[in-house]
């Protein structure tokens, strides 16, 4: 089929299309007859009605029209009521915005079609978010739609350097996706890279995150996120002022965070929202959790089973009687309750809600007692194991704790067979893993690695705002000066 | 593949850098391991017994409710061999690893302490803070299966002689780092304190002076005081004056010096101590400049009397109790070469010199 806009052209399109609505249009009574295109559902049916139709069959003036480029014209030149009016010539353009729930009006003669927003669809309302929600603080969170989602950064920074660059993405699902930056601050070769690479996406269909998320990302096989969302606007635009950049992509309700550090992973909205020092407390205390969570199953298997003398006397009697007739060795125990471990987290996340609760009670209270008292497993054991899990919970991001997880296991299984020698060389490993990762030119582990010390005010310890007076080099090249 | 070279040479080096973690390398679940938590060793009838005394680790008895304490015995030619012999024949595996007393009967400090150390430590799992103790004219298994028929729990016991000696002392040196380190000073003589029985307990009065690693001696609670104070290492001292005043040393800071006057030693001993007021019998006022200064006078009097009563031992017995010769040698470096070798003759001959400041600070509101 050629790609001439037409009627014909788009009737043979969409002859299978139940959805797709299909209309002419006798303007004016005039005999000059135009189609109206759109799909059914996505279109404000009234908004077009008054706006669009209205004008169109009841001027009186445009009885005497003669051509479809006057009708064109007169649309253009205010006739319609509406702020958002086009003119599309190339064919597929048409096509993604028909589909995207405009309405086209559609000259034959011309080969030309206008088109109009008049988009509506349902859609859920802005909400507490659920996973970063905060005592202290905005109560907004990102929805499903990108254009509300770019609202609510812009209503946060209201620069003109502020730019929602419009891409477009998934050769099927033709998702509409925002790349959002401040002009004034961001480094263009890292803007750059990003729009490349959402533009060189090669696949149909961008339903899930991964989608997105992987083709985003420097380091595919790390287990690690180098890819930082958020639900929050504040938290968004507070890295925009940083010089990151945030990509917003349409039927995702967050938002992405380029470039990603872990140190990013590790800092939560409350910090901020809070006294320094408490900030600094709190996140002090995420770290401990983030080594508790990784090493404490480790630490017990390689103590309990290899260099026992590392425990104090009275903790190490104190295993050693509640280890009495259990039948499995310490890493068959702890592994065994990971894994029993994970099964409740996944199951609690499947289940309904009302079934979730009775299922953690009775998989976390009623089992691990029952366990415990049949002597399948040690008490301490299910402390160990119970400590690591809520330890890796306390963790901001989801996606960090998710890596953090699949960590643990390793290093519980390297603690097993080689006690803290595998530890140690998995501690190595990790360590040389993390500081090898780079994302789009910024070390995963900056700050930490850096030798530039203003860039240590916000890692570890959470400094006073007013110490915060430069942008990190690594990630904004010019312009770093935040307040003086 | 440079990738996997990277990270095969990664691993050989992280291998060979923590080969040291790989001496205890040998799986052993901790329930299967008997965990000592006082070794005694002992030098009885021409051979060696070490006595371990471990907590069962299946925990308290159902009906008594209480957790006795086991013992296994182990006898050899050499301490290594007691231990040895130990090994076979205690129920589980056993770790010197959780080892936080060892005990030394009379006997086996008479026959060298130096033996009964090397065993221990060259174990890897050891404690390098485990305490050691000399069991005074008595052999230590005695010391631990009396213990046992009286129902005490000796390793609380010893537990409790522990934070009764950080009371008094500002650190426990008969740890087995320290103790290690002055066996190596070899002009000098190591102090280990010696426990004796009391009722359902023990006590530890003073120090065992041993001469060439061999015991030779116990020093009294006095004289093992004045040692403590030399040595620095004073928390809280109780004075008590003739004129029904009792005093605490709160703070006490030793500092000795050298100094070589034609092959003549001359040793200062300057001592600034605080002490507090605790008890006062008397009807008199005690707070007045006069009398603070008296009881000053009197208080450092007393503290010459307990630190000479160390002195004069050193002295009469040529024993370099106060690690001497480690300090002449590191005030005088080039001296030292020409002292060495008679160091046991002028250890006698040390001229020892005294300087006392000391200050009663608190007097409480009570007065």
């Amino acid at each position: 089929m050629e790609k001439i806009i037409n009627s014909t052209n788009l009737k043979a399109l969409f002859h299978k299309s139940g959805d797709i609505v299909q209309r002419q249009l006798n303007v004016a009574h005039s005999g000059l007859i135009i189609h109206i295109f759109g799909v059914d559902g996505l279109m404000n049916t009234m908004m077009l009605d008054e706006t669009i139709l209205q004008p169109l069959t009841e001027n009186e003036e445009l009885k005497n029209i003669k051509t479809e480029k006057e009708v064109m014209n007169y649309l253009l030149e205010g006739g319609a009521y509406h702020a958002f009016a086009i003119e599309v010539t190339d064919f597929d353009l048409l096509i993604r915005y028909i589909l995207s729930g405009m309405a086209a009006l559609v000259f034959d003669q011309e080969q030309k079609a206008l088109i109009f927003d008049v988009r509506t669809f349902d859609k859920r309302s802005i909400s507490e978010p659920s996973d970063e929600g905060v005592m202290k603080g905005a109560k907004d969170s990102f929805i499903e739609v990108m254009r509300t989602n770019t609202v609510l950064i812009r209503r946060r920074i209201r620069s003109e350097y502020l730019v929602v660059e419009q891409l477009n993405a998934g050769k099927l699902s033709k998702t509409d996706i925002a790349l959002v930056y401040l002009s004034n601050i961001a480094d263009m070769d890292t803007v750059n890279r990003i729009r490349d690479s959402i533009n060189n996406l090669d696949i149909d269909n961008i339903s899930t995150p991964a989608f997105i998320e992987e083709y985003l990302t420097d380091n595919k096989k790390s287990i690690f996120p180098q890819i930082m969302y958020t639900q929050r606007p504040d938290r968004v635009s507070a890295n925009l002022t940083d010089g990151r950049v945030a990509v917003v992509v349409d039927g995702i309700p967050f938002v992405y965070i380029l470039p990603c550090q872990l140190p990013m992973l590790m800092q939560s909205p409350e910090d901020y929202a809070n006294h320094y020092i408490i900030g600094s407390s709190l996140r002090v205390i995420r770290y401990i959790a983030m080594i508790l969570t990784i090493f404490l199953p480790a630490f017990y298997i390689a103590a309990t089973t290899f260099q026992n003398q590392m425990l104090p006397p009275e903790i190490a009697l104190s295993i050693q009687q509640a280890k009495q007739d259990v039948p499995f060795s310490s890493a068959s125990e702890v592994l065994g309750l990971l894994i029993a471990f994970e099964i409740l987290i996944e199951a609690g996340l499947r289940l309904p809600k009302t079934v979730g609760t009775a299922m953690s009670i009775l998989g976390g209270l009623v089992v691990g007692q029952s366990a415990v008292e049949a002597k399948i497993v040690s008490p301490t054991v299910v402390v160990i194991v119970a400590l690591a899990g809520i330890a890796g919970f306390i963790l901001p991001s989801q996606d960090l704790s998710s890596g953090i997880r699949v960590t643990r296991f390793v290093m519980a299984i390297l603690a097993a067979v080689a006690g803290f020698f595998g530890m140690t060389a998995g501690l190595i490993i990790l360590i040389t893993h993390l500081c090898s990762l780079d994302n789009y030119g910024v070390a995963y582990m900056s700050p930490f690695v850096d030798v530039e010390t203003s860039n240590h005010k916000d890692t570890l310890f959470r400094f006073p705002i007013k110490y915060f007076t430069k942008r990190s080099k690594k990630i904004v090249p010019e312009n770093r000066v935040k307040q003086k | 593949m440079k990738k996997t070279l990277f990270l095969i040479s990664n691993l050989l080096i992280i291998a060979f850098l923590l080969c040291g973690c790989t001496n205890d390398m040998s799986r052993k679940e901790i329930d299967e391991v008997n965990l000592i938590r006082v070794l005694a060793i002992d030098y009885d009838q021409n051979e060696y017994v070490l006595t371990s005394l471990f907590s069962p680790s299946g925990g308290a008895d159902p009906e008594s409710g209480e957790a006795s304490e086991e013992t296994t015995k182990g006898f050899g030619k050499t301490p290594y061999e007691a231990y040895e012999d130990l090994k076979a024949k205690a129920k589980k595996a056993v770790s010197l690893g959780h080892t936080g007393y060892f005990l030394i009967g009379d006997t086996a400090a008479e026959n060298g302490i130096d033996i009964c150390f090397d065993f221990i430590s060259r174990d890897e799992t050891v404690k390098m803070d485990a305490l050691f103790y000399i069991t005074k004219d008595s052999n230590a298994y005695d010391f631990i299966e009396k213990g046992i028929e009286n129902k005490q729990k000796i390793h609380e016991d010893l537990e409790a002689i522990k934070q009764k000696q950080e009371e008094f002392v500002t650190r426990n040196d008969n740890t087995l780092v320290n103790l290690l380190n002055e066996m190596k000073q070899t002009y000098s003589s190591v102090l280990i304190p010696y426990l004796i029985p009391d009722e359902s307990s023990f006590l530890t009065p003073g120090y065992a002076v041993f001469d060439q690693m061999k015991l030779r001696d116990y020093l009294d609670e006095e004289t093992s005081a004045g040692v403590n104070f030399i040595k620095n290492i004073i928390r809280n001292y109780p004075i008590y004056l003739e004129d029904q005043v009792g005093l605490l040393v709160s703070h006490s800071n030793t500092k000795l010096d050298s100094k070589l006057d034609n092959e003549n030693i001359v040793i200062t001993i300057k001592v600034d101590y605080e002490t507090m007021i605790k008890e006062v019998n008397t009807p008199d006022s005690i707070f007045t400049g006069d009398r603070i200064q008296e009881l000053t006078k009197k208080q450092n009097q007393f503290l010459y009397e307990v630190i000479n009563l160390a002195v004069n031992y050193s002295k009469a017995t040529g024993l370099d109790i106060f690690q001497i010769a480690r300090m002449v040698e590191k005030q005088n470096m080039k001296e030292w070469r020409n002292l060495e070798s008679n160091w046991v003759e002028i250890i006698s001959d040390i001229e020892y010199q005294y300087k006392f400041n000391s200050r009663i600070t608190k007097s409480f509101i009570l007065g």
